[in-house]
């Protein structure tokens, strides 16, 4: 029946579908991020395509890769770990997999509008009308489907996780939906203060939330040890419920916005610093005496990975958002570098541990080749700790300019061979997700199934 | 299940006070008045800065280009207000500067620069990383060129820097006119002389030298330079201007040269900015060759025929 093909209810497939779908779209969103980079260091690079000039693939690359890569993996991963933490069955497959397809019908919208220039020039919300509105109802119906499976659960007490999951799930479709401004219009400042309270959130109540809860998830599972400390995990959760979501306005410290709301922005930017740690020390003693497993076990070194560039990541955040360090760093490469920091280096390698962890689950198939996972992981982390430190460098250069009133085009050259190690790092990345992908696709669709041996299941 | 219904409750607590507290208290109590410096995109023009500003948020020109200016910016123009920003929607405040600030660019390069520079813009800033915008038709660069010129206009500056008081003075015995027409004229040939290397001819700061000049030549026919007292022109070309490559008249002109000079330098500005449609009244800057208005390639100029 096409009817099954199509909206399969089989256990797991929309998991499957959703994993697979964001591994595509990476290739696709990583891909343009790189070919973005290679126009830094060599801007004559093409002529008279508008698809490919900088900015639109700018715009395709945050989008490919946030809403594409990011989320669709991230409820992939909530599909596969939120029925096994509720211990029961995904509450509806179809349900789930009609919102693969309403996601991926609204990539493909974004393939063909913003590499075209058809953006509502909002960042971060380039989508226009149509495809929001699309991209809402996908989070409603998977927040209800999530919802639903923990109402029928057959536990009686909340792992950890899934206060993230469910945190999550209930903040970022309000974020996404005030915002989208798509249907209003509103006064340029004011127009940007909610811009940045979308901007910040997509990532502290979004990626943030659901990537710590698979932390939570697969520290515990891949080092067979039981979670460090259960009351640190709600201290962690409520500092980030509480200090996440005022934080945007930190952005534009420097504009004429109303002082108070930079304020409230600073202030509990500072303070996230202790969700950050509480997190932290959690995982990290967590994995006290297990370290040894992460020369073997590939998802945990991801995992791990992960949770290092996310402390880097989480020290730096608050240190930028105060005044006097925002005054010199910000309009600089440097803020590229820590979003990349945030984004790929922390939330991308925790979405690829748990990509690892869950497909053999899934499908009952085991990973046609250890050593690619290997390749993948060293690209990735090499290639990405290259981008980290050549744009690092290319920001305080590009800031020393900024302040001491030097004309563009003069610092402008003497970044330029940092942009082209950046290119260089964007090709070993793109090159390990190629790896990535050429390994899921032997992995599933070139070989018989065998049965896993899997793991004894910690009790959570 | 107490517990997490009370959780719940918190969750949904903290999301909303949250919510009123940083995303709608603002929009209840921040509604900055117009300041009447900001730009108004409803003024008709043969080119449309309107429908230039949508061709400039479909090209993603915020990605590198901020439109606020800062405390610490110089060379900027004028600080920005809260009331500069109530028709830019959506906002374009742009969140790095891989490219310059562009608050005041209006006016600091006449229109046909800034499409040549659109089209290839290393052959006149060779160590700029900006795109090539060459595939735009003509309306679209037209508007968007309109749009360029547009920004920062209605911003005017009150307050100057005041002449030091050694200057007082000198001031004080001024014995030229500078509202006569004789004094501009005689102005005129000390300004040829003097300054039209880096400023032009015309004043549009676009002379042979502003080419390899970092901190480019003033534009003197802005609407701005209207609001300069006689005193502060004086000031300025007595004393130069740190940091650029301007130079310090008091030491080459007597003070009657100069204040001829600030009378001609009074008759430069003109009422408005240039904008596209008046394109075949600007000089030609001979030194590069410009490109046709069209969406081909521009080929730079080989060096012989």
């Amino acid at each position: 029946m096409y009817l099954e093909r199509i909206l399969s209810d089989k256990e797991g497939s929309a998991s499957r579908n959703f994993f697979l779908s964001a591994l595509w779209w990476s290739l696709l969103g990583m891909g343009a991020g790189l070919f973005a980079g290679m126009e830094f260091s060599n801007p004559d690079l093409v002529h008279n395509i508008p698809q490919l000039s900088m900015p639109h693939l700018r715009m395709w690359h945050v989008n490919a890769v946030a809403i594409g890569w990011l989320s669709m993996g991230y409820v992939g991963t909530m599909f596969h770990f939120v029925p096994t933490l509720a211990k029961t069955k995904l509450w509806s497959e179809r349900l789930g997999n009609f919102t693969m397809w309403a996601w991926n019908l609204v990539m493909v919208g974004a393939f063909c509008t913003l590499l075209n220039g058809a953006t509502e020039g909002r960042e971060y919300a380039e989508l226009s009308a149509v495809l929001d509105v699309l991209v809402a109802v996908a989070l409603v119906a998977v927040a209800l489907n999530i919802y639903m499976t923990v109402v029928n659960r057959r536990v009686k007490k909340l792992y950890v996780s899934l206060w993230y999951f469910l945190g999550a799930l209930f903040w970022f479709p309000l974020v996404y939906i005030i915002g989208q401004r798509t249907f209003v219009a509103l006064p340029g400042l004011n127009d940007a203060i909610i811009g940045w309270f979308y901007g910040h959130n997509i990532l502290g109540m979004w990626f943030t939330t659901v990537g710590v809860g698979m932390m939570y998830y697969l520290l515990p599972r891949l080092t067979n040890a039981p979670l460090y400390s259960h009351g640190l995990s709600m201290l962690g959760f409520w500092g980030i419920a509480l200090f996440y979501a005022p934080t945007g306005t930190h952005h534009i410290t420097q504009s004429p916005v109303p002082e108070w709301l930079k304020a409230i922005a600073i202030i509990s930017s500072v303070f996230l610093l202790v969700p950050v740690l509480t997190v932290l020390t959690n995982f990290f003693m967590t994995m006290k005496g297990k370290w040894q497993m992460v020369v073997t076990d590939m998802p945990l070194r991801f995992t791990v990975t992960s949770c290092i560039f996310y402390l880097i990541t989480c020290t730096q955040g608050p240190f930028q958002a105060t005044r006097w360090i925002n005054w010199y760093l910000h309009f600089s490469q440097w803020v590229v570098g820590h979003a990349h920091l945030a984004l790929l280096g922390t939330f991308s390698f925790i979405l690829t541990a748990a990509f690892y962890y869950s497909i053999p689950r899934l499908t009952g198939r085991e990973w046609a080749s250890q050593g690619m996972i290997r390749a993948h992981w060293w690209l990735k982390t090499l290639g990405f700790t290259l981008m980290m430190l050549s744009l690092t460098t290319a920001g305080l250069i590009q800031a020393a300019g900024w302040q001491m009133g030097i004309p563009v085009d003069q610092w402008g050259l003497s970044i330029r061979p940092y942009w082209f190690l950046r290119a260089i790092s964007g090709v070993m990345i793109v090159l390990g997700q190629f790896i990535f992908a050429y390994n899921t696709y032997k992995t599933l669709y070139t070989k018989a199934p065998q049965p896993v041996a899997l793991k004894a299941e910690v009790k959570a | 299940m107490n517990g997490y219904r009370l959780g719940a409750i918190g969750i949904i607590i903290t999301f909303f006070t949250i919510i009123t507290a940083t995303v709608l208290l603002p929009m209840v109590l921040f509604n900055p008045k117009p300041s009447g410096h900001g730009n108004n995109y409803t003024l008709t023009q043969v080119a449309d800065p309107a429908r230039g500003r949508r061709i400039y948020v479909r090209e993603g020109c915020f990605y590198c280009h901020t439109q606020f200016t800062r405390l610490q910016d110089r060379g900027y123009g004028p600080l920005v207000k809260a009331g500069d920003y109530v028709y830019e929607t959506p906002h374009q405040l742009g969140t790095a500067r891989t490219g310059p600030d562009l608050t005041n660019e209006g006016g600091k390069f006449p229109s046909q620069w800034q499409k040549a520079h659109l089209i290839n813009p290393r052959a006149l800033k060779p160590g700029s990383i900006m795109p090539s915008f060459s595939f735009l038709d003509d309306r679209d660069m037209n508007d968007l060129v309109a749009y360029i010129q547009t920004l920062g206009n209605e911003r005017k500056v009150t307050a100057y820097v005041e002449a030091p008081v050694e200057y007082k003075p000198i001031l004080a015995r001024k014995t030229v006119d500078t509202g006569s027409d004789a004094a501009a004229n005689a102005g005129r040939g000390i300004y040829t002389q003097n300054c039209a290397a880096c400023h032009g001819l015309e004043g549009l700061g676009n002379g042979p030298n502003s080419i390899s000049i970092e901190k480019k030549p003033a534009n003197f026919t802005r609407p701005f330079y209207k609001q300069y007292p006689d005193d502060f022109w004086f000031y300025r070309v007595s004393e130069g201007i740190i940091g650029t490559r301007m130079p310090r008249f008091g030491e080459t002109l007597t003070e009657e040269q100069r204040w001829y000079l600030v009378a001609y330098l009074k008759t430069l500005q003109k009422n408005s900015e240039d904008t596209v449609d008046k394109l075949d009244q600007l000089n030609k800057v001979e030194q590069i060759k410009l490109p046709n208005l069209s969406g081909q390639r521009w080929e730079p100029p080989s060096g012989g025929d």
